[in-house]
């Protein structure tokens, strides 16, 4: 009886310790890649291949990020980064919300062919009309210019129906109320509609933000001017054909993913949320 | 009565003027649905339609568009290289998918125990989601050098160095690992939700009835999360053959053409050797492939709401 209890016991002891250990493990190959820019931003070049493995640099080198800096228009490239996918972002919660308020609230002829539209597009990657798009980018006159960066992602379809869904929950009858009140439309959408969608709309934004920052292939076939270069091109500039300097890419790499790490410890529930949200298709 | 009636009557008066609100709303809700309509037919659906017009084209940029008709799709089915860059798109989805199912599964699996320091490891976990995909592409480019941190750890465990990027039968592996490393937490996270919807009654019921974890899994968690995991399995494959800002970094379809996948080949074809008439004739093979999963993904989701 006491040996039956003590084995269970250690059954249950053997598990939790297959569980930790099945944890750290997924801990270190998910983190490995961060130490490994991090850690080899900071090492001297002539340390960064030596053998045995410096697992910490010694000694601390800071001028990999200076030169990596200097290495390109990397002020510019930054801003650029930041005013598009700022802009994207505000294009997307602004629109997004109200073309879900209409499709959630409002009654008019078309209202649910426009909807099965807009969702329709949600599953149409950019990879199927990347050369028409820029064929009409082309012909806007919009290559080279913040206009091709921003406008084609100003909302998309997966914004819509998340903000639709979201607005669905809210009763009816506190717009009614409202409009009894004799509040405008304008006003209800953004005293009564938007404060009550905070939750949504942080994580639509987390959620938009990450993607726009991450945005590499349509900057490159749009852009070739030096000034409307983004971050992810300024960074894939040093893979460079007389061979890279990994310590300066590693330091900028770094820079560049350092807003994304910010925003994840700030905004870690809207992060979450943002990608549940994108299960909530099903 | 005729006093009844002038009393409806009188009320009716004001309704017939009210009839004007509901148009003013319904004239508000075309208004603010406006902007998103406008973008996503200029920029979403006329491209597409335009690009079944392109695909039959013979166009260079230069010139002005030839009507070719189905020749650019003929010449693909006979081209070795579109037939070999879908057999790598292929073998990128079938390897990256699967494994990432498992183990998205066996994480949410995970974290849905009672461990401690959970919100640690959970972040640690998601980290990859956050990284850029340029950096993640250079970062791994790096440690995948000869001498870089994975041959090393290889070297822990009586491995010897395998030359990742530079060899072709290793190259495509190389770029899948980091796919699943990529996409597993996303996926972990949607399953997680699934798993803490589950109604605990349930697995108490089970528990009750001496199921043990792994019968109350395959029994009760499983068949629930039905749903989610066709989500899963439709968007992990979707994002799958999306797949090419990575493999256009680290090896730009190399060595030997065996990580061109379809996207980079299409993206090769119209922005390095200006064949948009054929690269558009891709896109609507990708398209078509795409498409068959939305339709079949469409098809769960009614079949989801019937039930």
């Amino acid at each position: 009886m006491k040996k039956g209890a003590s084995n269970l016991l250690s059954v249950r002891i053997i598990k939790k310790i297959l569980v930790y250990a099945a944890l750290v493990l997924a801990a270190f190959v998910c983190l490995l890649p961060y130490y490994w820019m991090i850690s080899s931003a900071f090492k001297t070049e002539v340390n960064i291949f030596r053998l045995p493995i410096q697992w910490f640099p010694d000694p601390i080198n800071w001028m990999s990020f200076v030169k990596g800096w200097q290495a390109q228009n990397f002020p510019r490239y930054f801003f650029n980064s930041f005013f598009v996918s700022i802009a994207i972002t505000i294009g997307t919660l602004l629109f997004a919300s109200l073309a879900g308020y209409s499709l959630a609230k409002f009654r008019y002829p078309g209202r649910n062919i426009i909807f099965i539209i807009i969702l329709s597009t949600m599953m149409l990657p950019l990879e199927v009309t990347m050369v028409p798009l820029f064929l009409l980018i082309k012909n806007f006159g919009w290559q080279n210019s913040y206009m091709g960066l921003i406008v084609p992602f100003l909302v998309e379809g997966f914004g819509v129906f998340l903000m639709r869904q979201f607005i669905l929950g809210i009763p009816r009858d506190l717009i009614e109320a409202s409009r009894m009140d004799g509040a405008s439309e304008m006003r209800i959408f953004f005293q009564i509609i938007m404060p009550l969608c905070k939750p949504a709309l942080a994580a639509l934004a987390v959620f938009t933000f990450r993607e726009a920052w991450d945005m590499y292939i349509w900057p490159l076939i749009i852009v070739s001017k030096d000034d409307l270069r983004t971050v992810p091109l300024g960074i894939s500039l040093f893979m460079g054909n007389y061979g890279t300097a990994w310590d300066q890419l590693m330091a900028i790499a770094t820079v560049g993913t350092l807003p994304m790490i910010i925003l994840f410890f700030l905004l870690q529930r809207a992060f979450i949320q943002g990608i549940t949200m994108t299960g909530i298709k099903g | 009565m005729s006093q009844k009636l002038s009393i409806t009557q009188r009320i009716n008066f004001p309704h017939s003027f009210k009839l004007t609100a509901p148009r003013q709303q319904m004239l508000f809700g075309y208004l603010i649905l406006l902007p998103t309509l406008v973008i996503i037919f200029v920029f979403r659906f006329y491209p597409m339609l335009q690009a079944f017009y392109i695909s039959m084209t013979d166009y260079d940029l230069i010139k002005s568009p030839e009507f070719v008709g189905l020749s650019n799709f003929i010449d693909l089915l006979k081209d070795p290289l579109f037939l070999n860059s879908a057999q790598v798109s292929l073998t990128y989805v079938f390897f990256s998918v699967v494994p990432t199912w498992i183990i998205s599964m066996g994480l949410a699996l995970l974290f849905n125990r009672h461990i401690w320091f959970k919100n640690l490891f959970r972040s640690a976990v998601f980290m990859p989601v956050i990284m850029p995909s340029v950096v993640m592409a250079l970062v791994w480019t790096f440690m995948y050098h000869q001498q870089g941190v994975v041959n090393i750890i290889l070297g822990w465990l009586q491995i010897s160095p395998i030359p990742w990027l530079r060899s072709s039968s290793t190259a495509l592996w190389a770029v899948i690992l980091i796919g699943i490393w990529r996409a597993s937490p996303y996926f972990m996270v949607i399953f997680l939700a699934g798993l803490q919807a589950i109604p605990s009654d349930f697995l108490d019921a089970a528990q009750i009835d001496g199921a043990n974890s792994w019968q109350s899994f395959l029994y009760v968690k499983l068949p629930l999360l039905k749903p989610t995991t066709l989500l899963v399995i439709i968007m992990s494959i979707i994002t799958a053959m999306k797949v090419f800002a990575v493999p256009l970094i680290m090896t730009n379809g190399g060595p030997a053409n065996s990580t061109r996948v379809l996207p980079l080949f299409i993206y090769q074809t119209a922005f390095e050797f200006f064949d948009m008439g054929r690269a558009s004739a891709m896109s609507i093979f990708l398209f078509a492939a795409v498409m068959i999963i939305t339709v079949f993904q469409i098809r769960l989701f009614s079949a989801g709401e019937d039930e």
